[in-house]
């Protein structure tokens, strides 16, 4: 796979909370968590780009609820 | 982006020994020449063998309506959907394209676990035995799903991948990878899905046969 580089990143306590909580509930660690978060954000916004629209749905209620993203 | 290109072994048939080739994590525009220029007269030549022979279409590769330019433009440079390619004498022998992101396990005991999903993969028609007796190349399958494991590991996925199998190639993941077998998704066109497991990936790892 292609050659990695390093950056420092800078998180507020309550961001570096919730990342650990998220790698470690997600078993990644948190630069694995932070790549993953990368490729999605580069699709959705991709998608979004297209005009498509992205939609919560509820299992159970079928009620749509459309996520804005910035 | 820089290109990263690996060695690998391909076994050629008709020398019956092993040849050095190139695993190239993307899919480039010599591969779609490839694809244009070779790949798709010499499907077109032996489907018309199959429909001489009195063949059924349904046998006939699946593969067939494939467009890998239109594919590979579709994932072109989203990093959700890396693209791998392996070369060898000069002529492109495989394809597979990955997503990363957006499919999550099946199999009860890592439900919904990240895992690399193989969107596309295809062997050049004159490896595919049922096209051509002998294959010029075996081992481009078996090192394309490596491909797929040694990323899916990468991402800290440990080895889980899944994928939905043409017919032709069912006995391939079940058997040769060691898959588990889901049966047919009735959300997927009716093909069976597959997918693996850290330890079955290990498994075949550790197997070292390259069929197919």
């Amino acid at each position: 796979m292609g050659a990695k580089k390093t950056m420092t990143l800078n998180l507020t306590e309550a961001e570096m909370r919730v990342l650990e909580e998220l790698s470690a509930r997600k078993d990644l660690s948190k630069t694995a968590l932070l790549r993953q978060a990368l490729r999605m954000y580069q699709v959705v916004d991709a998608r979004l780009e297209k005009g498509d629209k992205l939609f919560f749905e509820d299992e159970q209620t079928k009620e749509k609820a459309e996520v804005m993203m910035l | 982006m820089t290109m990263t290109i690996s060695r690998v072994y391909l076994f050629n048939v008709g020398r019956g020994e092993p040849e050095e080739a190139e695993l190239w994590d993307e899919i480039t525009e010599q591969q779609l020449a490839d694809w244009e220029g070779e790949w798709v007269p010499e499907l077109f030549k032996a489907m018309q063998r199959l429909r001489r022979a009195g063949i059924e279409r349904r046998h006939w590769p699946q593969s067939r309506h494939w467009n890998w330019r239109k594919k590979t433009e579709t994932f072109q440079e989203m990093l959700a959907f890396p693209g791998f390619s392996i070369v060898c004498d000069g002529l492109t022998q495989g394809m597979m394209i990955v997503d990363t992101t957006m499919k999550r396990c099946r199999i009860d005991h890592q439900r919904d676990r990240h895992l690399v999903y193989v969107e596309f993969v295809e062997n050049a028609p004159w490896n595919r035995k049922e096209l051509f007796d002998p294959p010029r190349y075996r081992g481009v399958g078996s090192i394309l799903i490596r491909t797929a494991i040694a990323l899916s590991e990468d991402l800290e996925f440990h080895g889980r991948i899944g994928l939905h199998s043409l017919p032709q190639a069912n006995g391939f993941y079940a058997n040769t990878c060691g898959m588990t077998d889901l049966g047919t998704d009735p959300d997927y066109e009716g093909l069976r899905y597959f997918e693996m497991t850290p330890e079955q990936a290990r498994a075949f790892n550790t197997k070292g046969d390259h069929t197919t």
